[in-house]
């Protein structure tokens, strides 16, 4: 390549604003204009414009504000204490005990809200002082907690998926199908940790629940009843193909609004604290967003994204092979970086890369949701640690370690998606086809 | 000094301002889509309800960046921040802000010259809305504006007070994640 000096300066000049600490959405856009000027001669600020209009007035992304704000105001309900209270009794005849409640109640979180961390407060909220009251021991308490919580990202809705379906132009209900199997059979794989771990670990412990008939199982649980229905109305309706993504986060809100209000939880404060909290960060995301739709351009005109296809195709890199790289660029990546950014700073490169070993793109999300997710729980900036640390006065290291076993997990979930496939793309071949 | 501190007042009213109209957008694009479901299911049609909702989408992200920068919900990587003394970080965060300033002033530049274009050719949306762009380009404009004096604000205030008036909040930050 004869302008690979320009191709290195390029390469500076993006590590140099986003290592810096320049806000990564404006760092976006600075390395993008940066780009154009080095490779191109068209007028980049009119350019830049045009881009920048067209990827924030997009309607695939109103989907984003609302199933945030869903979140928002699902997260300052009492469901915490609803969902442990109501989970408890179902999970205390397994063996590992109330662990599981982190788990399950993950799980169950992570269908009505997109976040991860937002998953991690509200359930470990009342879980962790729980579950210490009972002796549990701290690092399962911990890590299970924090590997969990990460679900949130791949159990629809998912704002990283929604971020990669605007990036790719990929129908957002077909990826949050996809990732309906995967984030069970993750979520499985954590309980199935835990059960063996509990029954190997000699200082297991715990104080033993009082046993309870069926109908006071019952009868606790009846709490959770409008969650799960409000979960169906919202998954239900896009597989249904009653709605498109956009609607059924509508659906989402206002049956969140129903739910909080009905449980007296909802007033003008909480009503304004998550409406504005889903501003800013959906304002948040739009800003990456439109700093990685110029940049993606920019990286057009570099020649960095068909190189790299080329190189890849020149190697003869197996697919197996090429997606143990990306899994390892990730995983790195991921230490730096967080999610959203990682995958839109990378896609305009990685698309053309997979694209070409013939990856269904779909799959590829899922496959980098997983990544993502690790990237949640690994040091120096992985958020549930930070938001873990927050919460339980921990040092970083122990709640890392603590984590780690679950690191392990995804990775090997890495591995269980390559070997079937079809775990992701199964849901979404079948989902009816409904309204735009 | 009291003509600064109203200045001040004024700045930080026009944040907040401008942050509870982008929250206003979002509950405009819930009602848009809510009426088109209504629309659909009746038989009516209700034209060009995905553009409404694209420009409410636009102005809600654009105005309110500097109320989300303010509250330190933009995400940054922090790592060289957190690892070097004060000082140096004062300065690195002085370069944060001045590239970012730059970026958004150019950006407010050219979306000067955006909307005036949009306004010369008088255009108009290619779908079934038939709205004159400039009204909801305008308003990305106007969003525009208020995070480049956000980061500007910032910038001074980190030159001659030693630190900027942003609260960084790592959980709030998280949520996106």
């Amino acid at each position: 390549m004869e302008d690979f000096s320009v191709i290195f300066l390029f390469l500076f000049v993006l590590f140099l604003l986003l290592g810096s600490g320049v806000w990564v959405g404006l760092a976006l856009m600075g390395v993008a204009w940066v780009g154009m000027e080095l490779f191109t001669t068209r007028p980049v600020g009119d350019v830049m414009l045009t881009t920048i209009w067209t990827a924030s007035s997009s309607w695939t992304l109103t989907a984003l504000p609302l199933f945030i704000w869903m979140g928002e105001i699902l997260y300052r309900t009492r469901l915490s204490e609803d969902m442990f209270k109501g989970l408890s009794p179902w999970m205390a005849g397994l063996p590992g005990g109330l662990v599981h409640t982190n788990i399950v109640g993950c799980t169950v979180f992570a269908a009505v809200s997109g976040s991860s961390a937002a998953t991690l407060t509200t359930v470990g909220k009342m879980s962790i002082p729980e579950l210490r009251r009972r002796d549990y021991p701290e690092n399962m308490v911990i890590g299970t907690l924090a590997g969990a919580a990460t679900l949130g990202l791949m159990i629809p809705p998912s704002l990283t998926l929604i971020v990669y379906g605007v990036t790719i132009n990929e129908s957002i209900s077909k990826l949050f199908f996809a990732g309906v199997l995967p984030g069970l059979v993750l979520a499985g794989m954590f309980m199935a940790y835990v059960a063996i771990s509990s029954r190997l670990s000699k200082s297991w412990n715990p104080t033993p629940e009082p046993p309870l008939t069926f109908s006071q199982r019952v009868a606790n649980s009846r709490f959770l009843i409008p969650v799960f229905l409000l979960i169906a109305v919202v998954i239900g309706s896009m597989y249904l193909g009653f709605a498109t993504a956009t609607e059924a986060a509508a659906f989402g809100v206002i049956g969140g609004l129903l739910l909080a209000a009905s449980q007296g939880s909802l007033n003008w404060k909480t009503f304004t604290e998550s409406l504005m909290g889903a501003t800013r960060t959906s304002a948040m995301i739009a800003l990456i967003l439109a700093g990685a739709a110029f940049l993606s351009l920019a990286m057009g005109f570099t020649g960095l994204p068909r190189a790299l296809a080329d190189g890849i195709a020149q190697w003869e890199l197996s697919r197996f092979e090429l997606l143990m790289v990306l899994l390892v660029f990730y995983i790195i990546l991921g230490m730096f970086l967080d999610g959203i950014s990682s995958v839109v700073l990378t896609m305009a490169v990685v698309e053309p890369m997979v694209r070409e070993a013939g990856i269904d793109l779909i799959w590829f999300g899922i496959f980098i949701v997983v990544v993502v997710e690790m990237a949640q729980i690994t040091p120096p900036i992985g958020f549930n640690l930070f938001v873990l640390q927050g919460m339980t006065q921990h040092e970083m290291g122990f709640i890392a370690r603590a984590a780690f076993p679950m690191f392990m997990i995804m990775v090997l979930m890495v591995f269980v998606l390559i070997a079937f496939p079809e775990l992701a793309t199964w849901l979404p071949d079948n989902i009816r086809q409904g309204p735009g | 000094m009291a003509a600064l501190k109203g200045l001040r007042s004024v700045l930080d009213f026009i944040y907040l301002a401008a942050g509870v109209l982008a929250a206003l957008c979002l509950v405009a694009i819930l009602t848009l889509i809510v009426l088109q479901m209504l629309a659909r299911w009746t038989g009516e049609v209700a034209p060009g309800i995905p553009e409404y909702a694209g420009y409410f989408m636009a102005a809600a992200s654009f105005l309110a960046f500097a109320n989300a920068l303010n509250r330190g919900s933009h995400i940054r990587v922090s790592i060289i921040l957190n690892a070097v003394p004060r000082k140096i970080a004062r300065w690195i965060d002085v370069w944060c802000f001045a590239i970012g300033a730059a970026v958004m002033w150019y950006l407010v530049y050219y979306g000067w010259r955006f909307v005036n274009f949009s306004i010369m050719i008088n255009d108009i949306s290619q779908g079934q809305d038939r709205t004159p762009l400039w009204i909801p380009q305008s308003f990305m404009l106007l969003g525009a504006v208020i995070m480049a004096v956000a980061l500007t604000d910032h910038l001074i205030h980190l030159l001659f007070d030693g630190k900027h008036r942003i609260q960084r909040d790592l959980v709030d930050q998280s949520f996106g994640e």
